[in-house]
């Protein structure tokens, strides 16, 4: 049986305990030999950083993904958790951030959805909309049955996934951020329903990066680093310090090596820039400078950045490029000045998975490799070759498909073929999610090769030590503004962190 | 990994390619073979260069349809741009419009209906955002339609022996094991006149890398500078000009000009075109396939005809045939 911790010394009953539970995706350590008790009734807050191993932790109680080492006891019992199903036959169930379900159906048959009612065969709608309606009063929803589920704001999309987990007797309840998109009153309407979830004795494991909500609904929380739990506590023991302290990770500085660099000229400066999902953004980007933007998923830098980069563009300010005004309404327009993105999301719009690497690595700069319309082939494959030697991509060869690559290396093959580009400013978005930390390090060692070359550099991360390290400009966003900026390591993290949150 | 090992793998992964062309290669010998044997008919010169007439139509369709299927796209309407085609060529030969009227001017034209055709479907695809098969269902059916309204149902005779000559006409020949000459007819020369600069554009430009990386990820092309609407417009008018020279060459060869011909070539033209290793998922294909591809397909029609199979069984067969290299192809991206 599982070790337990010293705060689980109550009267109530383990739930749901986890036994060394390890998590591997290839290279990637998610989750490592995690013991955590869950106890009936109780919320239970889950709190870390972007990357701590939160998102994997549901996915495995969810059994979305499969452990790789470790026990889960149910009730005592051990439970393989192999299947979505078994799951879910348990009694757990998640409401996800972002909601999971048929946006073209009534809410209805969302609520139903996969355990219809029937009636000689065929659907009985009419018995699940009362049903559904029914269910929906008795939760205190104001929410018709019969509405299409599109036509409801997400927080009202939220409500449908939970009175879906109640109808379906869920007994482990797990919300992640589930206020991220919420009005304030919708949130306390949330609230509401998990102080009356718990009083009928399920248990909640509540997802959250707001540590105030945390102190308001929570009873314990458990704190998770590097895919590791480094403390729980009882709510009313702890304090907002102790957490962030907790939640932030010390032991791998020396990995971010920074190359000095002469700064130079200014390439460019947003004024006032305000765009779908941020407001009133200034900044300055100069040659040989990294400019780091923190803060929480959602808080408007990916947002600014790809407005900067023209795919939405800005409705106001203004963008001066090297001395001269300009309006970027398009990507081809930012690349055309010099802008290079490298996206958030690598498998998504970073890579073109199936082809070879040196397609992959070549793209940007085939018009650099062609005679005419022609290429030079021995050109394409010389410049794959030495870029697969410079950025060290282990690789079978430079035709292999960038699927047969492990993460990291991906990684380096979405950020290496820029090296050669001639782009004077770089949007590297998230440019270390999901690889490991040596390959951290030498992601970091590209970076200042492309600053030794005189351009600049924006790094989106949601990783604090990772910008706190690399940047000489750092700025924090909170709910799409601008709200502080500093110099190279002037604050705390504590201090960047509590601006980021805004407790 | 070391420069030997990488320049081994590089070498093991072109020895890949070779070995699934020569797979394709051996499969067609295998049938001719076979039929060699199983019939008399088969195996003569007459039969094998009327193969070739036969093959080259489709090969020329299922090329500029790979193009297509490449970006991740489908195009169903290229029989019916053939056919439109073969009724236009007719009509501007059946006509006294000065230079419209000689061959060079009507083919000229007919070429450009084709461009026209292929920058309409991009246009919809790109521009509108409508799927590929519903724009190109679209005009498959309604190019149908305009023909046969242009027409009136009527077809289109072409009295011009200088342009229907060039359909029966044969270029270099060579001795045949029976001892007859066997001459390469001029409709197989037209498929190497097709076959060599797409080759060039798809396997060899920046824009057949470019055709590919959208097949494979439409954002990471856009977001490394690729054109993708330029280069999605490029498949598209590819497609449709393959299609109108395919009109053309039927035209000549019937020596009519009929807007409901080569009904149902848009799939003979896709299943050639998997056959020969194109992934209906995007990203994969070549030249040498989809025209490998269209002489197997040829092969069991011609064979079914001289095995007096009914010929109904034919479409059977091609049917079941798209199920199961199609299935091929799903096992392939799955494993990915």
């Amino acid at each position: 049986m599982a070790s337990v911790e010293s705060a689980a010394s109550t009267a109530r009953a383990p739930i749901l305990v986890l036994d060394k539970l390890d998590k591997r995706f290839g290279a990637t350590h998610a989750l490592k030999s995690v013991d955590l008790t869950f106890e009936q009734g109780e919320i239970h807050a889950i709190v870390g950083e972007n990357g701590a191993g939160k998102s994997t932790l549901i996915k495995v109680l969810t059994a979305v993904h499969p452990r790789t080492a470790g026990d889960v006891y149910w009730n005592g019992k051990s439970v393989p958790l192999a299947t979505p199903q078994e799951s879910i036959g348990l009694g757990i169930n998640a409401v996800h951030q972002e909601v999971v379900l048929c946006p073209h159906l009534t809410v209805a048959a969302n609520i139903f959805l996969g355990d219809e009612e029937m009636r000689a065969g065929l659907l009985d709608k009419r018995r699940m909309e009362r049903d559904a309606q029914k269910l929906l009063n008795e939760l205190g929803f104001a929410l018709p049955a019969d509405a299409i589920l599109s036509s409801l704001t997400i927080g009202q999309q939220q409500l449908v996934a939970t009175a879906r987990a109640e109808r379906r007797g869920a007994k482990f309840l797990i919300f992640d951020e589930p206020t991220a998109y919420l009005t304030r009153q919708e949130a306390a309407a949330l609230f509401k329903l998990i102080r009356q979830l718990k009083a009928r004795g399920v248990t909640i494991v509540y997802i959250s990066h707001r540590l105030e909500e945390v102190f308001e609904l929570c009873d314990r929380v458990s704190v998770l680093r590097d895919g590791a739990l480094v403390a729980t506590r009882k709510v009313s023991e702890t304090n907002e310090t102790e957490l962030i302290a907790l939640m932030i990770n010390r032991s791998i500085e020396q990995i971010y090596h920074k190359d000095e660099v002469p700064i130079g000229e200014t390439i460019i400066e947003t004024a006032a820039l305000t765009g779908p999902g941020f407001q009133d953004v200034s900044i300055r980007v100069r040659e040989g400078e990294i400019v780091g933007l923190y803060g929480l998923i959602g808080a408007g830098r990916s947002e600014f950045v790809q407005s900067v980069f023209g795919r939405h563009p800005a409705t106001g300010g203004r963008i001066v490029w090297r001395g001269r005004d300009v309006t970027i309404r398009t990507e081809r327009q930012a690349m055309n000045l010099g802008i290079a993105l490298s996206p958030e999301s690598r498998r998504d719009q970073g890579l073109c998975l199936n082809l070879g690497v040196g397609l992959n690595i070549n793209l940007p700069i085939f018009k650099l490799l062609s005679v005419g319309p022609l290429i030079n082939v021995a050109r394409e494959s010389a410049a794959a070759d030495k870029q697969i030697r410079d950025v060290q991509i282990k690789t079978a060869s430079r035709a292999a498909p960038v699927t047969s690559l492990s993460g990291g290396n991906q990684q380096k093959v979405v950020i290496g073929k820029w090296l050669n580009h001639g782009a004077k400013l770089f949007i590297f978005d998230e440019p270390t999610v999901g690889v490991d930390v040596g390959t951290k390090a030498e992601i970091y060692r590209l970076l200042g090769s492309l600053l030794k070359q005189g351009a600049g550099i924006v790094m989106v991360s949601s990783y604090l030590p990772e910008v706190y390290e690399l940047a000489d400009t750092l700025h924090v966003f909170r709910a799409g503004r601008l709200v502080a900026t500093h110099g190279r390591k002037d604050a705390s993290h504590e201090e960047i962190l509590t601006e980021a949150i805004g407790v | 990994m070391t420069e030997q090992t990488i320049s081994q793998d590089r070498r093991r992964g072109r020895r890949l390619d070779v070995l699934l062309g020569l797979t394709l290669l051996g499969l067609l010998l295998a049938m001719w073979l076979a039929l060699s044997v199983e019939t008399t008919t088969f195996w003569t010169s007459n039969n094998m260069a009327n193969l070739l007439r036969q093959g080259a139509m489709i090969a020329i369709l299922a090329i500029g349809e790979t193009f297509v299927i490449i970006t991740g796209g489908i195009d169903l309407s290229v029989g019916a741009v053939a056919g439109f085609v073969s009724m236009a060529v007719a009509l501007l030969l059946a006509n006294h419009l000065a230079i419209a009227s000689t061959i060079a001017g009507a083919v000229a034209i007919s070429l450009a209906i084709g461009v026209i055709i292929g920058v309409f479907h991009a246009f919809g695809v790109v521009q509108m955002g409508l799927p590929p098969f519903i724009m190109t269902l679209a005009t498959m059916y309604a190019l149908r339609g305009l023909g046969l309204l242009i027409t009136n149902g009527a077809t289109i005779s072409i009295d011009n022996d200088a342009f229907t000559g060039f359909s029966r006409a044969s270029f270099l020949g060579f001795p045949w094991t029976d001892g007859t000459w066997f001459q390469v007819p001029m409709l197989f020369w037209m498929v190497i006149v097709i076959a060599v600069p797409t080759y060039f554009l798809l396997i060899r430009s920046r824009w057949g890398r470019y055709l590919y990386a959208i097949g494979s990820n439409k954002e990471a092309a856009r977001l490394s500078g690729v054109n993708v609407k330029a280069i999605t417009y490029l498949a598209y008018i590819v497609s449709s000009f393959c299609a109108a020279f395919c009109g053309i060459l039927l035209a000549m060869r019937i020596g009519i000009g009929n807007p409901t011909q080569a009904e149902g070539w848009e799939l003979q033209a896709i299943a050639s075109s998997v056959i020969g290793g194109t992934s209906l998922f995007g990203a994969v294909g070549s030249i040498h396939g989809p025209l490998i591809g269209s002489f197997i397909l040829t092969t069991i029609n011609n064979g079914a005809n001289l095995l007096n199979l009914n010929p109904f069984w034919q479409r059977i067969i091609t049917g079941l045939l798209i199920i199961v290299v199609v299935y091929f192809d799903t096992l392939r991206t799955r494993k990915r």
